[in-house]
């Protein structure tokens, strides 16, 4: 049986222009703290009965699933999870907000059933009528990598072929002054509050592949030993040499708080490699590491790296672009490695 | 395919106990705790619910948690049952280095975003409430008070978020990822998801009937439970006696609205044979089933059909809990694991509370508790959630 | 068209995002649910929603909505008689 695990296909809604590519050699700068994605004309993708109950996260879910199930082939997924840091949110304000101010009376029931956060994993199984494996991760800055472990480990496991995978936040101007006051957001000019709508799918044929995903290992807390220890552990068992690596993709915005600690870690644990950005494109949000990974899948697909995602000005790109790591920390305390390889490696 | 996992340790507070023992108790003795309410803060108080009965004050003081510092009921429910179960599995053991905390939850610290939600937008008061208020938050309360685990990980699966825990953490051990695994769930009752319930009218303003042909809704119930998992090398190695094993497990989605469960309960059906299937049991070999049973029209309904469905003309004894708990949500699922295995360890069968009209749909009846049972060997239990996310689990004595 | 199942209608067309539907285009005596507008039972809730918000009309029992909500007119007719506002 064929082991190796693939990114067969991925699609984005988010400040960029969306279900596109467009960011790779046109990619829209921001100067604003915060930026809204840029919907598709959903009437054109999504049948008047499916959409008109789904707020903006929902609809995003499910026309960027249904685009990489068609992109795949695959009409009904194995396994279908989801990551979202805040789920629903707009619901969850709609809700919320009608609760404190008007009190416990005349509120809305559509609000509060989607404003869960299992929402979107289930809604994208109602729409393609699967029955398979359905989960949510909602664990801040880590859960769209929560998502990716769990779909990896599916397939390694040998208990899926397919797996759909998404990270999906939102980003209302409420919970942006929300993640202003949470010092989350907002610490600096250059990087700004964004949306995430990303849909991938993972599956064993090497044909039409974007890349490998050769391994993704989490942490919590761990020390700068344990997780050098941990990135050793990931490169061993993908038979990877630290050497092998062009490039590490990092999550650094602009966020004095956030930059630090890849400051601090990246030297240690990856000494002179060029290091990679994605966040000035995608601007930050909980699940923003699923951009990022789709960033880099998509870079080792079209083998070529623009400039603008080098975080220092490179002497050299690297011609043949063999592997590249991506590496995502939260508050210093959620660390993230995934392994991804072109589909030759 | 879950052959080798044992489960070391369990803890569990609810509105019947604030641990195993407590809880063993009320369910021997057919002691509801479901009440008028007394902790939250509502003018809903139409609903009976099941509460813990403790104020966050007691469970500050329980856990030696200054009264100022930042937390929410849910995640102090959460603290007081993740350490009866971490004492019981002697965690942590320098031999089991790599410990794992995956929990469920949903309305995580809804219930302090509910009291300040105004301040969050108006002023900076509360701002340590913001970083509360989401899921992950919530667990990482619970991770950084022990100081032991390496990886931590938030389900959110709704009603089926804690059954999930246990389901990934049975996974991270299988792939070798970690050496013990502490899985399962807490949820606090908050405004936001009484009123929720309310508009979808599915709460019963009386004691809930699970699988009773007058039922009228679910109670809402409040509550945390946690196992903890290792592989049966890991428990031997250690000296651990091992309560039950996780003999096997199924996810599945019904596929069908996002808040009624299908007439024939195809997601149940699924995750039910699923289960089964990965232990390798029979239908025949299963000998307590611990409901979902909500007490909804709907689900009641749709989980029995399904029942049927598996197996057949031999159903086993079925009983819902929640007439005892309310349905504890995203804890639903780790305070039934423990029930059942409550069940499983004592050979008795949880009545099935306040149960007196057949459903005519239904070829069967829950269970009195009277039944004559002698040793359970194998024991189900079912977690559905919004949105059809449905989750089977069994636990089998150690032979 | 009479004056409330007129507004009866845009209320419905609004409250339950039925963009494409025009007030004409809906049926006086047509089903809402099922065949008719398609509507399911968490537009029922809404539904229940609407005539306390707007009418005064307290119902605590779904089926009791289901009742009523066989058709504008039916549901019209309901309010004309219990209406409160």
């Amino acid at each position: 049986m064929q082991k190796d695990i693939y990114i067969r296909a991925a699609c984005q809604i988010s400040a960029q222009p969306p279900l596109s590519e467009e960011w790779l050699d046109a990619p829209v700068r921001y100067s604003e703290p915060y930026v809204r994605a840029m919907d598709p004309d959903y009437k054109r993708y999504l049948e008047p009965n499916v959409a008109r109950r789904l707020g903006k996260l929902l609809k995003r879910a499910v026309l960027t699933a249904r685009r990489v199930m068609e992109a795949s082939g695959v009409a009904c997924p194995d396994a279908i999870i989801t990551g979202t840091g805040l789920g629903c949110i707009e619901n969850t304000g709609v809700f919320l907000n009608a609760l404190v101010r008007e009190g416990e009376e005349l509120l809305k029931p559509t609000s509060f059933m989607q404003s869960t956060h299992n929402t979107i994993s289930s809604l994208i199984a109602i729409d393609a009528r699967c029955h398979g494996y359905n989960s949510t991760y909602a664990h801040k800055g880590i859960s769209f990598e929560c998502a990716l472990l769990d779909g990896y480990l599916q397939l390694k496991a040998g208990e899926a072929s397919t797996v759909l995978v998404g990270a999906h936040d939102e980003m209302t101007p409420e919970y942006f002054v929300l993640l202003k006051r949470a010092g989350y957001l907002g610490g600096a000019p250059g990087g700004f509050g964004g949306e995430t709508a990303v849909s991938m799918m993972l599956g064993r044929q090497r044909a039409g592949s974007l890349c490998r995903l050769r391994g993704v290992e989490i942490a919590y807390r761990p020390s700068a030993d344990e997780a050098g220890r941990i990135l050793n552990g990931l490169l061993q068992a993908s038979r990877c040499s630290l050497d092998a690596v062009d490039a590490v993709m990092i999550g650094t915005n602009g966020h004095p708080r956030n930059d630090a600690v890849y400051a601090e870690m990246c030297p240690v644990l990856f000494p002179g490699k060029p290091l990679l950005r994605y966040k000035h494109l995608f601007g930050e949000s909980y699940t923003a590491p699923g951009l990022g990974v789709y960033a880099a899948a998509t870079v080792l697909h079209r083998q070529r790296i623009p400039g603008h995602l080098f975080v220092h000005a490179p002497g050299e790109a690297p011609r043949n672009i063999h592997n590249i790591l991506f590496y995502n920390q939260f508050e210093g305390k959620n660390h993230s490695f995934i392994l991804l390889s072109s589909c030759g490696e | 395919m879950q052959g080798g996992i044992f489960v070391t340790g369990a803890g569990i507070l609810s509105a019947i106990g604030k641990n195993k023992q407590e809880t063993l108790g009320a369910l021997r003795e057919r002691r509801t705790g479901i009440g008028p309410l007394r902790y939250l803060n509502t003018s809903h108080t139409e609903f009976p619910v099941g509460e813990v009965q403790w104020s966050n004050e007691e469970m500050c003081r329980i856990l030696q948690i200054p009264d100022t510092a930042v937390t929410t009921r849910t995640s102090l429910m959460g603290l007081i049952a993740a350490r009866e179960a971490l004492d019981q599995a002697a965690l942590p053991d320098k031999r089991a280095p790599r410990v794992a905390l995956i929990s469920g939850t949903t309305v995580g610290g809804m219930d302090k975003s509910e009291q300040y939600y105004l301040d969050f937008l108006e002023n900076d008061t509360r701002n340590a409430y913001i970083a509360a208020h989401d899921c992950g938050a919530c667990t990482e309360m619970i991770a950084d008070y022990f100081g032991i685990f390496s990886t931590v990980e938030t389900l959110s699966t709704a009603c089926s978020s804690a059954a999930n825990a246990i389901l990934l953490g049975a996974m991270l051990l299988r792939e070798g990822r970690v050496d013990a695994a502490v899985v399962g769930g807490c949820e606090c009752i908050t405004k936001f998801h009484l009123n929720g319930f309310n508009t979808l009218m599915i709460l019963d303003r009386e004691p809930c009937k699970p699988f009773d042909a007058c039922r009228a809704g679910l109670n809402l119930g409040e509550g945390a439970a946690y196992l903890v998992l290792e592989t049966a090398a890991s428990a031997r190695r250690r000296g651990v006696t091992p309560l039950c094993r996780l003999s096997g497990a199924a996810n599945t989605s019904d596929a069908f609205h996002q808040t009624a469960s299908s007439p024939d309960g195809e997601g149940a059906y699924q995750s039910m044979a699923g289960a089964l299937a990965a232990a390798g049991l029979a239908p025949e070999e299963i000998d307590y089933i611990n409901a979902h049973g909500t007490g909804t029209v709907n689900n009641d309904l749709s989980e029995g059909i399904a029942i049927q469905r598996v197996f057949g003309p031999r159903i086993p004894p079925v009983s819902s809990t929640k007439a005892f708990t309310g349905h504890t949500t995203s804890a639903a699922g780790g305070v039934e694991a423990v029930i059942s295995i409550l069940a499983l360890r004592e050979n008795f069968i949880p009545a099935n509370l306040r149960f007196s009209n057949p459903i005519q749909e239904l070829a069967f009846t829950p269970a009195t508790g009277d039944e004559a049972v002698g040793t359970l060997r194998h024991v189900l239990s079912n977690s559905f959630g919004f949105g059809g996310n449905n989750t089977s689990l069994l636990f089998s004595k150690i032979e | 068209m009479d004056e409330l199942i007129l507004n009866l209608k845009r209320e419905i067309i609004e409250v339950l995002n039925l963009e494409e539907v025009k007030p004409e285009e809906i049926a006086d005596d047509a089903p809402l649910f099922g065949e008719g507008l398609g509507l399911d039972s968490i537009d029922a809730l809404e539904l229940i929603v609407l005539m306390e918000k707007n009418y005064g009309i307290k119902l605590t029992d779904p089926a009791q909505g289901r009742e009523l909500f066989k058709s504008i007119r039916v549901l019209a007719d309901y309010i004309r008689e219990n209406r409160k506002k």
